[in-house]
């Protein structure tokens, strides 16, 4: 068996036993299972971030709209009575489908511009959901329906379910990386314009690898709304949850398949520990905390230790 | 070399706070998550004062009594940065890693609701001081209780005294930030003047930050509104009064929820500021005489004068009633357990500085009135409850 399929299948025993396991072995810790579930959260929009800023290098800050996006989708879906389920798939393909036009034209900028215009995207769905107030609530938010009862049971749920999305967008990455779209990816991101010259269809991969990368961060949304309970647009557009999974991915390898694992891991433990520890200047200790560790490690944790291994 | 110090040095920070958990058993503990950072660091803020004042009141008592003995009070502070998710995380941390007695729920009626849950799930006794919609009450939990009674007793007193003032009124204007407390007591606002049969000429929203209402208002003018209602906080409110004036716009009432409650309104807005209506939970113009920590509404606005050289408003008073009430529970339980506090709290039935306490069914706030009040010659005069009235209400702005 190949290196490859060995890495994909122990990716799915590892998440699967982790699925099945992590409630139970967590089941009177409820504070862990809270980390474990927002590290999920954390490593799928990592991953997801990773296949458009990470395969393809165009750094985007659209994730949080979709992250937005899809909360907004599922709770009000599920405000009408339609099953959780039905609703993680419809904000996914609202993710998607938001993504395609989105990205076929937002695509066309590179470097800066293109980081400028992903980040619009944010605060356009956000002050479109503030005014629509009819359907979301707006400022008012969204309290979603079935949220409030055995937080102990809602723990454990919203732990199953953003760490088996967890595994899926990993396991998603790395089919994307092996696979023709991959290459592709590869070659926009070492040269576009060479990568047009030998026939690659750059305007089509690109949106593809958008669409592909949209579609987890809006089911993420949406498995989000369903564990808090409540959202407003403040609280699901926030451009945090754009920036963290970039840092969480700068972390632990850009364009790994691994590194959103490794780099969310360490930027909830980090987070959670400065956040304890410091009681109003959190946010800059964390940002201070970040700056050293990407200056010891300039490529990503796991990077940097492989290189090391092959070095000795 | 270098690189090793500084991972060992992270490892070091990670596993440093699991070994230093020790806590001592002989205090009381209560966990208050705020939004010290973020945009609600000023709520935050203003929440940490009415937590303070009442500490600083406790030792100066020496202690908290509890079962004839006297133990320290602690509140846990923890930053929330204005995250709801992170205040439900806080809420959690603070209970089964610090382990606390009781806790103040975090800023507003979202977040409150939101870790309510936490609350009810681990039996520890939450009073939420900021937080009026009836939606975070009625979730049928038993541990959650609010100092802010529902939002339509401060618009029907208010809708109340300006028909009885002015009963030709026919039109009125709706003008609201688009935030939850704002768009709350808009929505409340329009109920009560369509149940008196006032034609809403004109309801609209405004967003967060925004600074220019000119468009609005010149839309609001053509409506020819007698009555205009705005919902917002100090500074979107300073605004609008000042374009309102500038464009002429001058109703026979004009009735602002939550900024003229604060001593900052009416320090901005002078002239301005004049026969502007308004209503709160609390203000320091009411005069209660409590059983509680604080005793005299007097005494308390003094102390907080002394403290903070500012007068008090109703998150901070309300904030320090949080603690002075939890005092009263506990004297009544003699314990500090969970469900004896809950028990305590829900029968509890006493006269405090911030007025009468005693919760409903779901928790929430039950006798407390909340006044209505006008500004006048700069100062604002409480019109209403009767009992605690001050003057008339006065028509025409300028």
């Amino acid at each position: 068996m190949t290196s490859r399929g060995r890495l994909a299948i122990a990716i799915a025993v590892i998440g699967g036993l982790a699925c099945a396991g992590l409630p139970l072995i967590l089941a009177g810790e409820p504070y862990l299972m809270r980390l474990v579930t927002m590290f999920s959260l954390l490593l799928v929009l990592a991953a997801s971030w990773n296949i458009v800023g990470g395969f393809t290098g165009y750094p985007s800050f659209a994730t949080g709209a979709f992250f937005g996006l899809g909360a907004y989708v599922a709770a009000i879906l599920q405000a009408k009575g339609v099953d959780w389920r039905l609703a993680l798939v419809a904000a996914g393909l609202a993710g998607g489908i938001l993504a395609a036009p989105v990205g076929y034209g937002v695509l066309r900028l590179r470097g800066h511009y293109f980081a400028v215009a992903s980040l619009m995207l944010g605060t356009i769905l956000k002050e479109l959901t503030t005014g629509w107030s009819d359907l979301t609530g707006g400022g008012m938010g969204l309290t979603i329906a079935g949220a409030g009862g055995d937080p102990e049971v809602l723990a454990s749920f919203a732990l199953r379910v953003s760490l088996a999305l967890a595994v899926l967008t990993v396991l998603l990455g790395a089919a994307i990386k092996w696979s023709r779209l991959g290459f592709g990816l590869d070659c926009i991101r070492m040269n576009e314009t060479a990568a047009a010259g030998i026939g690659v269809d750059a305007q089509r991969l690109k949106t593809y690898a958008f669409i592909l990368s949209s579609i987890p961060s809006a089911v993420a949304g949406a498995v989000y709304a369903g564990w808090i309970g409540y959202i407003d647009p403040t609280d699901v557009y926030d451009v945090m949850w754009s920036v963290k999974p970039i840092v969480a991915v700068l972390l632990g390898g850009v364009g790994t398949i691994l590194g959103p694992v490794v780099g969310a891991a360490i930027f909830v433990a980090l987070e959670e520990i400065v956040w304890r520890n410091v009681l109003s200047f959190s946010a800059g200790g964390l940002g201070v905390l970040i700056v050293l560790l990407l200056l010891v490690l300039p490529a990503g944790v796991l990077p940097s230790l492989v290189s090391r291994k092959t070095r000795s | 070399m270098q690189r090793r110090t500084v991972l060992m040095g992270i490892a070091a920070a990670l596993v440093a706070p699991a070994i230093v958990r020790a806590q001592g058993s002989d205090e009381l503990r209560i966990g208050a998550p705020l939004p010290l950072t973020g945009p609600l660091a000023p709520e935050g803020q203003k929440q940490k004062r009415g937590y303070d004042l009442w500490v600083k009141e406790v030792e100066s008592a020496g202690g908290f009594e509890i079962g004839g003995r006297r133990v320290p009070v602690r509140i846990i502070y923890s930053d929330y940065q204005s995250a709801t998710p992170r205040a439900v995380q806080a809420c959690d941390q603070l209970v089964t890693q610090q382990r606390v007695h009781a806790l103040f729920s975090p800023f507003g009626s979202g977040a409150a609701k939101a870790s309510s849950s936490i609350a009810e799930r681990y039996r520890v006794p939450m009073i939420a001081p900021t937080a009026s919609s009836r939606e975070v009450y009625d979730q049928g939990f038993k541990y959650l209780f609010g100092t802010f009674t529902p939002n339509e007793t401060l618009t029907e007193p208010l809708a109340d005294m300006i028909m009885a003032a002015a009963p030709a009124i026919k039109r009125v204007a709706i003008f609201s930030r688009n935030d939850l407390l704002p768009l709350a007591l808009s929505a409340e606002m329009k109920k009560s003047a369509v149940k008196r049969g006032l034609q809403v000429v004109f309801d609209e929203k405004f967003a967060i930050g925004s600074l220019d209402f000119a468009s609005a208002l010149t839309q609001m003018r053509s409506a020819d509104p007698e009555w205009v209602f705005v919902g917002g906080y100090v500074n979107d409110l300073v605004q609008v009064r000042t374009q309102m004036r500038d464009l002429g716009l001058k109703p026979q009432v004009l009735t602002m929820i939550a900024g003229p409650a604060y001593e900052e309104f009416t320090q901005a807005l002078h002239r301005a500021a004049e026969n502007i209506s308004s209503a709160a939970w609390w203000h320091p113009a009411v005069r209660y005489e409590g059983v509680d920590i604080f005793g005299k509404t007097e005494n308390f606005v003094q102390k907080f004068l002394a403290t903070y050289s500012a007068l008090p408003d109703y998150i901070e008073a309300s904030a320090a009633a949080a603690g002075a009430i939890l005092q009263l529970a506990a004297r009544k339980s003699g314990s500090l357990e969970g469900p004896a506090l809950r028990d305590a709290l829900a029968s509890l039935d006493a006269m405090t500085f911030y007025g009468p306490i005693s919760f409903g069914p779901t928790g929430q706030i039950e006798k407390l009135v909340p006044p209505v009040f006008q500004i006048q010659e700069g100062r604002p005069i409480v019109l209403a409850p009767t009992s605690i009235a001050q003057g008339d209400f006065r028509l025409g702005i300028t």
